[in-house]
């Protein structure tokens, strides 16, 4: 399913270069729920993002869904990830001036899918989450859990075949986490979905498939 | 799509009210000024009624004679001579100084020398300004009556809203009847309507009135006469000039005809006009005419060159200048005021782009956006054009011109309106969109 290749990420300033991933090798098969942990400034993030296709690695090559990513144009990569992707960061992301539901339909916006459509399928993603009573709300009048369930909401409501959790339980205290990650879980099991997710909850970390660490921008476990 | 972005921008203006506040206040007060000068350019420049004709016009408001003065000119010199300073004196003929004689035409030299242009469809000869002071139950009126052949009424389009105008055979025959305009009309029997058929006095005479047309106020007195009646129910006993009197013309190119065609036959009749006449009493040696167009005549009103492409060549740039001016400095200013706007958003527009958004939707998010609140700025700027037109015409700030609200205006307006919008709203648009995603969560204002 994703397939990375000796990738490295590199920051450059004008007097300092700052080696943040280094000869990563990483093949995640469909359907794995993986997560990454590791000290803060490890890389965890980058790779994640990389992964995700929201930054570029300064060498090697990924390959997701058998597709050689490194020849997309902006455009094909945008649509790449609106079909393929779904992500879920820590400090949710929901933009203030839409409603719940509106939200939740963004990545459809970018599809062909009539308004209707749109409608019904957000609404069975934010049941699916347990908040088809808070539609229209505003991200203000809501819980950090509510929150998050919201974000899931918005990350699979495309359906997408893989989904990039960033720290999705690291603002919300552990029932909350348990939820969230309840929510996760049952999505990898029952959609066969592909799940990575950073972490660095140990807790956590054991409820998925596999666990890699980084250290240094290195892989060390 | 399309209907998500405009749900989303009329979500932003009503969420974030201060910001919508001040953008609004500029935008409207920008739009506001600037549509009330587009009317003036509009009422005073435009091609409606009275000068749907306009920019077809070649008018000539004077003749001039002209004649140059020579004389020998010494000119002495030091130089050098064997190691002595000694003068040197050279003598050149050459002209001192002109001397010109300018007024109005006589209406004979016109007549006899200036009509059947090969390049003009139509033309006319008037005399305006001639302002008679009548009582009306005791209430001095002030009337500009135009004098004028009987096309005037049709180079001149004024709106007939009653009766007829007058024919050949009645200025021919110097048929005391007059076409005056409804405010004239109101002003002098106290209604605007069924006038046709009064009589009117004026200056010892007696007019009867065959006609109303409808008032349209300009700055320029012989397109907005108060009355118009043949030139020759004037009495020209006193006219003791073969040259000069009171009278100019304005001429209607042929379609087609460049304008500087006409111009130069115009010119070109200047060498059949006689020198030779008694009344050419200091002997000028040429006559000099100096046709021009209706926008170089009204430039040349504003600023004066002797050559009338140069007044309104540097009037329109002067103009041009200003309108940008006035136009560039709010964008820039509104620009400014949405890359702040929009680059609080950043951190939506990384998440946008991480579920599938390319920069052209982002761009096309934020430009319309940027419609929606110039279109609203631009309804309140209409309201606050459309505010100080009123005010503007009801103390007659402007002189006699009278600014208008037609179609032409609004649509000059909206395209204002749009230009604004997309041009302040572009920029700011196409920076955020080449943010790159992670830079733009990272700055999670969300």
């Amino acid at each position: 399913m994703i397939k990375l290749n000796n990738i490295k990420k590199v920051y450059r300033t004008k007097t300092i270069e700052t080696t943040a991933l280094n000869n990563i090798d990483l093949h995640v098969p469909k359907g794995e729920f993986l997560s990454i942990m590791g000290p803060s400034g490890c890389g965890k993030s980058t790779l994640l993002n990389i992964i995700g296709l929201l930054d570029e690695p300064s060498g090697g090559n990924i390959i997701v869904d058998g597709k050689e990513v490194k020849n997309f144009n902006s455009k094909a990569l945008a649509k790449f990830r609106n079909q393929k992707l779904g992500f879920i960061f820590q400090s949710f992301h929901l933009i203030p001036d839409l409603n719940v539901i509106d939200n939740v339909e963004l990545p459809l916006l970018y599809r062909k899918i009539s308004a209707k459509e749109r409608r019904n399928l957000a609404a069975n993603a934010l049941e699916s989450v347990g908040l088809a009573n808070r539609k229209s709300h505003f991200p203000n009048q809501l819980s950090g859990g509510q929150k998050q369930r919201v974000a899931i909401a918005r990350a699979i409501v495309g359906q997408p075949e893989i989904i990039l959790a960033d720290e999705p339980t690291g603002n919300l205290d552990s029932v909350m986490g348990d939820e969230v990650m309840a929510i996760l879980s049952k999505l990898n099991k029952e959609n066969n979905t592909t799940i990575i997710m950073v972490t660095h909850d140990e807790r956590m970390a054991k409820k998925t498939h596999r666990l890699i660490r980084l250290y240094d921008g290195s892989q060390v476990a | 799509m399309i209907s998500n972005y405009l749900k989303l921008a009329w979500r932003i203006l009503s969420r974030r009210k201060f910001f919508t506040f001040i953008s609004l206040f500029g935008i409207s007060f920008t739009l506001g000024i600037l549509m009330t000068t587009l009317s003036f350019l509009q009422s005073e420049l435009g091609t409606n009624a009275p000068l749907s004709k306009k920019n077809d016009f070649i008018y000539m408001d004077f003749i001039a004679l002209e004649k140059s003065f020579y004389d020998t000119l010494t000119i002495v010199d030091t130089v050098m001579k064997d190691g002595i300073a000694v003068y040197d004196t050279t003598y050149k003929y050459d002209e001192v100084g002109t001397a010109t004689n300018q007024s109005e035409f006589n209406h004979n030299i016109i007549q006899e020398y200036l009509t059947d242009l090969s390049a003009a469809e139509e033309m006319t000869m008037f005399s305006s300004s001639n302002e008679y002071n009548v009582f009306v139950n005791g209430v001095k009126l002030s009337i500009d009556i135009l004098l004028s052949d009987a096309n005037y009424l049709k180079i001149f389009d004024h709106p007939i809203l009653e009766g007829r105008v007058f024919d050949e055979q009645e200025v021919e025959n110097g048929e005391q009847v007059i076409v005056i305009a409804n405010k004239l009309a109101a002003e002098y029997f106290g209604r605007d309507k069924e006038v046709v058929g009064e009589e009117m006095f004026i200056d010892g005479k007696t007019y009867k009135v065959i006609g109303v047309f409808e008032h349209k106020g300009k700055i320029v007195p012989f397109v907005s006469p108060d009355a118009v009646s043949p030139y020759t129910t004037r009495d020209f006993s006193t006219v003791d000039n073969f040259y000069f009197d009171s009278f100019e013309t304005m001429y209607v190119k042929k379609k087609g005809v460049d304008a500087s065609i006409l111009k130069e036959e115009i010119k070109a009749r200047a060498a059949n006009i006689p020198l030779d006449h008694p009344d050419n009493k200091y002997d000028y040696t040429e006559v000099v005419l100096k046709p021009k167009t209706y926008n170089e005549m009204y430039a040349q009103a504003i600023y004066y060159e002797s050559e009338p492409e140069k007044s309104y060549g540097i009037m329109k740039w002067v103009l041009i200048g200003l309108m940008t001016f006035f136009t560039v400095l709010p964008t820039l200013n509104l620009i400014n005021l949405n890359v702040s706007r929009i680059l609080d958003r950043s951190s939506e527009i990384g998440v946008r782009k991480a579920f599938g958004a390319h920069d052209g939707n982002i761009i096309m998010q934020f430009i319309i956006e940027n419609i929606v609140q110039t279109i609203l700025g631009g309804l309140i700027g209409f309201l606050i054009a459309f505010g100080l037109i009123k005010i503007i015409n009801s103390g007659g700030y402007l002189g006699s011109s009278v600014l208008t609200f037609n179609a032409k205006f609004f649509v000059y307006s909206i395209i204002v309106t749009l230009v604004f919008g997309i041009l302040s709203g572009f920029l700011p648009a196409y920076k955020m969109s080449r943010l790159q995603i992670v830079k733009a969560l990272k700055e999670n204002k969300l």
